[in-house]
């Protein structure tokens, strides 16, 4: 079996070429950010604006940082002018319903227009009314009509009295009411002198005084009906002032509003409830029941609280809109999407009226888009199950939160709901994309498209010049210093190192935000004028050295032989493994020492970190990959007679991930043949039961962990590191490992079965099988094979004991 | 009667008081006037034998004014319920007075009202009455108190109607050169304070009437600063003089009984006016 050739320096880092790049500094660049390498989520959100039907609402899905925000918004941006302006909406009062507000739909820009108007009409009412009923017109019929009444009244008395008269009777008031009695002379006849009238004469009288009282008790009960009837005139003649008073003013507004029939139809019932309750215009001052402390809003200069419903509430004023609008609510709170109903305290108590609903963001997006953070929304109560409902019943029902649970017990509106037509764009990562899809039913029918934004784009000369625009816009949006190329090539390297790959490059635009503003820092820190690629690189070391304390200690342990790493022997049963330590956004690589040792067994191997629950199952299943290797490979024939353990020495966290697989094997392999391993030599990869070597993430990391300790240890150019040779295009390792490779002190093997490993790891080759299965002698396989048959035997033997014993 | 009286007209003034809104009218009036002359204020009250009669009848029967059932009269009840108002007007009539602090005494007499009260109001030198009473029907035009103190009285009369008063403003006064004239004229002189302007409304037709008028007027007032303003209006004829005092506009109006205009016409006058109007004798 040939040993893989060591990597070239070439290999270890792709490079970029400043001189690929046509400019020389990001400032002679226009400035511009297409987000480059998102095609796939590009063509979902045209797909999903696209579509003008009901649940083509989108989700952008993918990683923080990735421009999901920036890309939604420069294309709704770029669409949203050329569509038609939404009308405006307003609230206002409902005149048969008064519970009820009614919205009204006007072109935009209209509704500001009517609110003036409205609000002028009525100002103007406050003193045109007062000075009709005033006048000396209506004075002079006002005392006409009731003094008709008077006189009706009087002169149906008046009959009477004369009637009585012709009787000789009169008709007198007394201090409850009226009395008739029989006159001599104007005088009434005295009680006496009555008594010695003839039987028959005041028989006569009384008869006849009986008639009269009759008469004057059905006069009397007519006053009532009179008075109504009077009342009523005076209404009427209320009625015809007051509409000849409001006419003009009504029609002025009218012709305004000539073609908005819905509007056209409010004016008409303000005018009659205008006219109804003309008095209301008539006192200036006196607030309506007598409240002294009326909250501002309710006083409005000393009017009276019942011209407040001839208000127009603006919800959405769309006037000053370019086309439609792109609304992005970075609070989405129940009440900030749907609109509130606020109360006011008034001698406390809560009241509330039209005037005092509140637009939410659907009101603000409606005929246009809304953004929204997915996360942000779920964290809201109720926002969720708000908007919801809004997208299915294409309404928006404006229900205050408070009201709904019973929190409090005041005056409520439940306003007319306004019909929604608006394009729904969440923000979100992957997880709960596919958390909503499995667990809310209504998710996939309201979001039918999903934007999956990519973590990383294809690395080509089109993307690092995308890069070069994004730190190039980034520097006039932010106001920096302007980058030169040599610096935008080496942070489109470093956008590499963060994919994990060096054919890619990552889409964390953020992450390149935050670059460029620090390595802008480190320039303007050292009074350039420009930030060049030393800046970078001063500033990722710089954040290494932020980022390293961990490290560092880990490393000075190493060093002091705390943690026992050894560099420089060889040893039988024993390995460098590779793994990444991940914390917070930070990652770094350490080695750590895996140990196997092995006795006679049934055939397992024991994975001591799982044992004691310290290893996750897919180190568990790495594991026993391995005896699923041993097994088929050295023991296909007869029983597999070891136990091994297994063991990362020195770990006192979890282990997880099967990348120390194909170390954990050849710890296992060397354990049983007896043949050292080079210690100076370190190995991440996984491996599969066919002896493959496997690729696995973090290998920049890995690398430099093992090579900073044998760096400090000193380089003597043994030192290595093997890893599977499907990692090659993963390599974006750092200058300095670059140069020791160069140089020679340092080296990197890319390794594809395991037969490869352990022959640079011992030293030793490791044998192929001839046709007849036999291993050459001396071979690694071979030493390993017989190991093993060895150990059946003894089994064997071991077992036949006891059998033994019951025979003899 | 004292009206020839040289420094002071007016010392003492009865009113008539029935608690009807009239006479309360008439009370404040009465009260306004004599706390601006300083003069005593006799509240009369009188006790309709008209009623108390009636009570006594074996078939009195009230009809009740805002239901028009009917009920019993007795003479015991009326008599109380007469006691009772008379106690209210006296009180009405010394809050009046004692507001002005003014001297006042209250009489209570008894028998046909405006009989009583011709008997007792020629103690003093001016009586205040409501335009019209309780009867039912005089609502337009004077009630029968008012018509008898005008026609039978020897006094100086001031008819009042609720809505109105004769607290100190503007007075308007006929002059036609005659004796009475010049008599209302010393009157509304005694009456007007220093803020009432005085409307004199000339009726003499003779062109050089209202320069005799304002020659007399000023002399009269002796270098008092009394806004004046002269009108010459030589009608005879009462609606015509009516409405041209509602186009002035004008506060009460005194008349002098016996001017040279016919009696009619001052009867018309004080008809038709819905101004408070003193009659000077």
């Amino acid at each position: 079996m040939p040993v893989p050739e060591k990597l070239l320096p070439a290999q270890l880092f792709n490079r970029c070429d400043p001189g690929s790049f046509e400019f020389g500094t990001t400032a002679e660049l226009d400035g511009s950010t297409e987000i480059a390498g998102q095609k796939r989520a590009l063509e979902a959100i045209r797909l999903g604006m696209g579509i003008r039907h009901d649940g083509f609402n989108l989700f952008a899905l993918g990683p923080s940082g990735t421009g999901k925000e920036t890309t939604v918004r420069q294309f709704l941006n770029a669409i949203a002018p050329g569509r038609a302006r939404p009308d405006d909406w307003c609230y206002v009062y409902n005149f048969s319903k008064p519970r009820n507000p009614k919205a009204l739909r006007l072109p935009p820009g209209q509704a500001c227009r009517l609110s003036n108007d409205m609000d002028h009409l009525v100002e103007t009412l406050f003193s045109v009314m007062p000075a009709a009923f005033s006048s000396e017109e209506y004075q002079a019929r006002e005392k006409e009509i009731g003094e008709s009444l008077l006189e009706k009244q009087a002169s149906a008395i008046e009959t009477l009295e004369t009637d009585a008269r012709e009787h000789s009777i009169s008709l007198i008031r007394t201090p409850g009411g009226f009395a008739f009695a029989p006159v001599i002379e104007e005088k009434v006849i005295a009680p006496d002198d009555y008594m010695a009238m003839k039987k028959e004469e005041r028989d006569k009288i009384e008869k006849e005084i009986d008639r009269l009282r009759g008469s004057l008790q059905s006069i009397m009960a007519q006053f009532p009906k009179w008075q109504r009837e009077t009342a009523e005139r005076i209404k009427e003649l209320n009625r015809e002032v007051s509409a000849f008073t409001l006419k003009p003013l009504m029609e002025e507004i009218r012709t305004r509003y000539k073609d908005i029939e819905e509007v056209s139809r409010y004016i008409d019932e303000v005018e009659k409830d205008m006219i109804e309750n003309f008095g209301q215009f008539l006192e200036k001052d006196a607030p309506e029941d007598g409240p002294i402390m009326m909250p501002p809003l309710f006083s409005l200069a000393g009017r009276k609280r019942s011209a407040v419903r001839y208000r127009i509430n603006v919800m959405i004023d769309n006037g000053k809109l370019d086309g439609s609008p792109v609304i992005l609510e970075d609070k989405p709170a129940c009440m900030n999407l749907v609109g509130d109903i606020e109360h006011a305290a008034q001698m406390g108590t809560l009241i509330t009226d039209f005037t005092l609903i509140k637009p939410g963001a659907l009101h603000r997006a409606n005929g246009g888009y809304l953004i929204l953070d997915a996360r942000r929304l779920l964290l809201e109560p109720f926002a969720w199950e708000a908007l919801k409902k809004a997208l299915r019943t294409r309404q928006i029902r404006i229900e205050s939160l408070a009201q709904l649970f019973s929190l409090v017990s005041t005056i409520s509106l439940e306003p007319e709901p306004i019909p929604l037509d608006v394009k729904v764009i969440l923000l979100g990562e992957r997880r709960l994309y596919y958390l909503l899809s499995t667990y809310d039913p209504d998710f996939n029918e309201l979001f039918k498209v999903a934007a999956d934004f990519e973590n990383d784009m294809e690395r080509n000369p089109e993307t690092h010049l995308a890069y070069a625009h994004l730190v190039g816009s980034i520097a006039v949006r932010d106001k920096l210093l302007p980058f030169d190329r040599g610096a935008v090539a080496r942070i489109v390297e470093h956008g590499s190192r963060m994919a994990g790959d060096a054919t890619r490059l990552s889409s964390n635009l953020q992450a390149v935000r935050d670059l460029a503003h620090e390595a802008e820092y480190h320039a303007a820190q050292n009074g350039r004028t420009q930030v060049s690629a030393e800046d970078v690189e001063a500033m990722l070391e710089a954040q290494r050295y932020r980022a390293s304390r961990i490290q560092e200690r880990m490393r000075d342990a190493m060093m002091r032989g705390m943690i026992l790493i050894d560099t420089a022997s060889e040893q039988a049963g024993q390995i460098n493994g590779l793994s990444v330590y991940s914390l917070g956004e930070e990652s770094f690589g350490s080695p750590s020492r895996i140990t196997a040792r092995v006795r006679l067994g049934k055939g397992e191997v024991i994975d001591i970190e799982r044992e004691v629950e310290m290893g996750g199952p897919i180190h568990s299943k790495g594991v026993m990959i391995l005896s699923g290797f041993l097994g088929s490979r050295y023991a296909a024939d007869e029983p597999l007679s070891l136990s091994a353990t297994l063991v990362f020495e020195q770990s006192y966290g979890g282990v997880e991930g099967d990348s120390a697989s194909s170390a954990e094997l050849y710890a296992l392999l060397s354990a049983i043949s007896g043949i050292p391993i080079r210690q100076w030599l370190a190995v991440t990869g996984s491996v599969n039961q066919h002896g493959q070597v496997q690729a696995i993430g973090g290998v920049n990391e890995k690398i430099e962990g093992f090579f900073d300790l044998c760096k400090e240890r000193g380089l003597d150019g043994r030192h290595g590191v093997l890893i599977p040779a499907s990692n090659i295009r993963n390599l974006m390792l750092r200058q300095d490992i670059v140069k020791a490779v160069e140089s020679g002190l340092f080296s990197i093997w890319p390794v594809t079965n395991i037969d490869e490993g352990i022959e640079l790891l011992t030293g030793v080759p490791a044998g192929e099988a001839d046709a007849s299965g036999a291993w050459p002698a001396g071979t690694v396989n071979a030493r390993v094979y017989d190991r093993l048959r060895k150990m059946a035997e003894k089994q064997k033997s071991f077992d036949k004991k006891p059998g033994d014993e019951t025979v003899h | 009667m004292t009206s020839t009286t040289k420094n002071r007209v007016i010392q003492s003034i009865a009113v008539a008081i029935d608690c009807s809104p009239h006479s309360k009218a008439s009370l404040e009036a009465a009260a306004e006037m004599a706390g601006r002359l300083k003069a005593e204020l006799i509240g009369i009250f009188v006790e309709d034998i008209n009623l108390l009669h009636m009570a006594g009848l074996p078939f009195a029967e009230e009809v009740r004014l805002y239901s028009s059932t009917t009920t019993k009269l007795d003479a015991a009840q009326l008599e109380r319920l007469l006691r009772q108002q008379a106690a209210q007007a006296r009180e009405l009539l010394q809050r009046a007075a004692e507001a002005r602090t003014l001297q006042h005494t209250f009489r209570v007499l008894r028998g046909m009202v405006p009989e009583q009260l011709m008997r007792a109001a020629p103690e003093a030198d001016m009586l205040v009455l409501g335009r019209s009473g309780r009867s039912p029907s005089c609502r337009k035009g004077l009630g029968s108190t008012a018509r008898t103190a005008l026609s039978e009285g020897k006094m100086n009369v001031m008819l009042m109607r609720p809505g109105v008063t004769a607290a100190e403003g503007p007075l308007l006064l006929l002059c036609d050169g005659s004796e009475a004239s010049k008599r209302a004229l010393v009157t509304a002189l005694e009456i007007a304070g220093p803020k009432s302007t005085l409307h004199l409304l000339v009726t003499d037709p003779d062109p050089e009437a209202v320069e005799r008028c304002r020659q007399v007027t000023e002399a009269l007032m002796s270098g008092r600063d009394i806004e004046t303003e002269y009108y010459h209006l030589p009608f005879t004829e009462g609606k015509q003089l009516a409405s041209f005092i509602r186009m002035i506009d004008s506060g009460l109006i005194v008349i002098g009984e016996g001017m040279n205009l016919p009696a009619e016409t001052l009867r018309e006058l004080i008809d038709n006016i819905d101004y408070p109007v003193l009659v000077v004798r």
